[in-house]
């Protein structure tokens, strides 16, 4: 080995080494900065219980259940339309729809999530408001419609590398036995590519958990347990912004790093899980 | 015929699913270009100031856009620059001189910081700008820098993708070539991977500069306000595009604010677009790049 | 005169992960001799030629046991020697390839590429290295005005001149090629057969080949790949 081999070997390996420490950094500062809470009160406490911050009760359950029926129900609409137009890509529709709808879904990956929130603010919210009757019309199903496009594009082209990676030995053998392009779909290249669709959902919830401008902006901010869709709720992200402004050595303050921590959490198991099923498909399939 | 009927509704499931996407996005843009469109004008960038005098002469704008155009440019800018060395070194020392194991630990450690949401990255800028007040000096607290460092943080893990596996899908064979004729790793590098996967490492960069343009949730945290003026230096609070749509969603105090808001989303929508338009195109061109055929 | 050994091979194996590709082989290759290995595809000839220059090593799965030593400036050395640079013994152990590899750069600086390598800066003396390399290479009629054009626009015949003139600007001592025209045409095969003809005595060529009357009017000495070793044909 080189002395500039072995220089250049150094450098690098030091960026990546600082580059390695920034999520346990981020994981040490929430962990450092919502300690006032965890010596007044128990994790429990601060899991299950209510939000009443002049009572001084800082629990963030409500915000929790918000995130997840948020982010579970937006997923449940965004995963069977990612399959449709996943399935349209792969060749359940001719390619004069084919090309144009995987340039679009592309696209759609860059639109940004502040325009969703200000489309949704100034479309979505007046129809629920009008429909529902639902008071203000700020509220979960006003944040579920646009969070659930915004996640569909890259769970669309998650689902699409799956079905791509179907191998091709396979797809010939459905074929010649006979499927027509809609029974192959469905019987063949979908169980084969499972574990891809796996990966490509749990990495969607952590994004759709992780949404913080939609929710701010369009689901209502109330910060109590949400009881139904058209109730105004409070997601952690959404809660983390707007108590931001709080005084520094507040114990309200110290609450917003608990829900990072939960956050954080719940984004690194889903990113776990689906590097393990990505792990997992690849030696499926190779 | 039994048979043939679930399978058409297959189909038309299909379908549905494509026309509700389609109409989604249709309606995004359809929206932000009706409202937006008959006022993206040089007024709703400079106001009442011109646009020589706003550029050139320094004059303040009190009621455009341009101030938060500026500061969303610094912003990317500022990003941008952290991210692309950090991130290049890091994808190179993944793909090139790591193995086993801990390039495994590796890997998953930039896979969790890619989940991170940008409001716990936000968070975590602000924290810092908390430390650098206490420790350094009582002056400093959020500002362009600590927002700039966050959003590095943000597209960090893309620039270290788009490098990674641009260089582990350069084919074996263009790899040995100059192996072969006795050039070290690192010439090997510079001279052979490298501009062998620039399109692939462009196209992440690119990415990140989309991503860092739109992103609101980690600049709410790290200094952004509602009037700033074009900022002067590093260390002051800045105006940003994402924010100010943000901002006049929820509170605008007249009409025009409210055109502002839309001539503002239109100009960020166009630019996010255009930006992963490309992204896609050069990454496109990649994969039909046949260079190294017989 | 006996001729002089140039590489000696001592019980060289070759694995790719589990799999066993070449066990014990012995084999010797005399100076300014083209030798010929021979034998069907797929059983580690390219592998064998791999072993000699240590490109194995950039390989993943690989891994070589045994002994290769190359005969340098009248020293015989031990190519796994660490205090052998494996850069040097590259640049004077040069390979060709089956399928034409030329760098993305002009056909210059394609030739020019070993000189980069080395360090070398004079414009003047890489100006000279290149031409003789391309007259070496009988390329340098065809390529003398277009030097500057990227050199991916050649023909694979050309390619291929390029390629084995951009291994001799190294001024290599031993010249591996690994199948060097089984992707090209009959005409343009015929062009690298006569260069290699050339090339004898010079260099010291080994040659992975299938066609068995390119191996007959070529070769000196043929080697056979014939149950995980190499013997000595004639």
């Amino acid at each position: 080995m080189t002395r500039r081999e072995r220089l250049t070997r150094k450098i690098l390996g030091a960026a990546t080494l600082c580059a390695a420490a920034l999520p346990l950094s981020i994981l040490i500062f929430m962990v450092v900065l919502a300690r006032p809470l965890f010596s007044s009160f128990s994790v429990t406490d601060l899991l299950t219980g209510t939000w009443e911050p002049l009572q001084g009760r800082y629990g963030i359950l409500p915000m929790m259940t918000a995130s997840l029926l948020l982010a579970l129900a937006s997923l449940a609409v965004a995963f069977p339309v990612s399959l449709g137009c996943a399935g349209l890509i792969f060749g359940l529709a001719p390619p004069v729809v084919t090309v144009p709808l995987r340039r679009l879904v592309q696209l759609m990956t860059g639109f940004p999530t502040v325009v969703y929130g200000f489309v949704g603010v100034f479309v979505l919210v007046p129809a629920v408001r009008d429909l529902f009757q639902a008071g203000s019309g700020r509220c979960l199903l006003s944040a579920l419609v646009p969070l659930s496009l915004m996640i569909t594009p890259t769970m669309t082209l998650f689902f699409s590398d799956a079905f791509a990676a179907v191998p091709r030995p396979i797809l010939l053998a459905a074929t010649a036995s006979g499927a027509d392009p809609v029974q192959r779909f469905v019987w063949v290249v979908i169980p084969s590519a499972r574990r891809g669709l796996a990966a490509g959902m749990v990495l969607s919830f952590g994004r759709a958990v992780g949404d913080t401008l939609i929710a701010l902006m369009l689901a209502g901010n109330a910060a109590r347990m949400p009881s139904g869709f058209l109730e105004s709720s409070r997601t952690l992200t959404a809660h983390v912004a707007l108590v931001i402004a709080a005084d520094f050595q507040s114990l309200e303050f110290a609450s917003i790093f608990v829900c990072g921590m939960v956050l954080y959490v719940l984004t690194s198991c889903a990113a776990l899980c689906a590097w393990r099923m990505r792990a997992a498909a690849e030696r499926y399939s190779g | 015929m039994k048979r043939g009927c679930w399978e058409r509704a297959v189909r038309c499931g299909c379908y549905a699913a494509g026309f509700w996407v389609v109409s989604g996005a249709v309606a995004v843009v359809g929206f932000a270009v009706r409202q937006g469109a008959p006022h993206v004008t040089p007024k709703l960038l400079f106001g009442g100031v011109s646009a020589r005098e706003a550029l050139f002469g320094g004059a303040p704008v009190f009621d455009g856009l341009w101030p938060a155009v500026v500061g969303t440019f610094y912003l990317v800018a500022g990003a941008v620059a952290l991210a692309a060395p950090l991130g290049l070194a890091t994808g190179i020392y993944l793909a090139e001189f790591s193995r086993g194991r801990l390039k495994e630990v590796l890997t998953v450690f930039f896979d969790v910081l890619a989940g991170v949401p940008s409001v716990v990255v936000g968070l975590f800028g602000f924290s810092v700008s908390l430390l650098l007040h206490k420790m350094v000096s009582p002056r400093l607290g959020p500002c362009l820098l600590v927002a700039a460092f966050s959003l590095m943080i943000l597209v960090l893990p893309y620039v270290i993708r788009a490098t990674q596996s641009a260089l582990e899908g350069v084919p074996q064979e263009v790899r040995i070539t100059a192996l072969s004729l006795g050039a070290d790793p690192v010439q090997n590098l510079a001279w052979v991977l490298i501009p062998h996967s620039f399109r692939g490492i462009a196209s992440g960069l690119l990415l990140a500069v989309g991503r860092c343009a739109e992103d609101t949730a980690v600049i709410l945290l790290t200094g952004v306000v509602v009037t700033a003026g074009v900022p002067r230096s590093l260390l002051d609070p800045f105006e940003a595009l994402p924010f100010y749509i943000y901002y006049v969603s929820t509170q605008y105090a007249s009409p025009e604010e409210l055109e502002r808001g839309f001539g503002a989303a239109l100009i960020l929508l166009g630019v996010s677009v255009s930006l992963f338009a490309v992204a896609y195109a050069v990454r496109r061109a990649v994969g039909h790049w046949a260079l190294y055929r017989a | 005169m006996d001729p002089v050994i140039k590489i000696r091979v001592e019980e060289l194996t070759f694995r790719y992960g589990t799999r066993t590709v070449l066990r014990d082989v012995n084999a010797v290759f005399f100076e300014g001799a083209l030798t010929a290995v021979v034998g069907p595809s797929g059983r580690g000839k390219s592998t064998f030629l791999m072993a000699l220059n240590r490109l194995w090593e950039e390989v993943p799965g690989a891994d070589a046991r045994g002994r290769v030593w190359v005969r340098l400036d009248g020293n015989e050395r031990l190519v796994s020697d660490p205090s052998f640079p494996v850069t040097e013994l590259r640049r004077r152990v040069a390979m060709v390839f089956q399928v034409p590899n030329p760098l993305p750069m002009s056909i210059f600086k394609n030739v020019a590429f070993p000189l980069k390598v080395m360090g070398l800066r004079d414009k003047a003396v890489a100006a000279e290295v290149v031409e003789d390399a391309l007259r070496r290479a009988f390329l340098w009629d065809e390529v003398k005005d277009r030097l500057r054009e990227d050199a991916r626009l050649l023909s694979g015949g050309q390619q291929q001149r390029l390629c084995i003139a951009r291994a001799l600007a190294a001024q290599p001592d031993v010249l591996l090629l690994d199948e060097p025209t089984s992707s090209l045409d009959a005409r343009a095969a015929g062009i690298i057969e006569e260069l290699l003809l050339t090339l004898k005595g010079r260099c010291t060529l080994v040659v992975v080949s299938h066609y068995l009357e390119q191996v007959e009017r070529l070769a000196d000495q043929v080697y056979e790949v014939a149950d995980e070793t190499l013997q000595l044909v004639s």
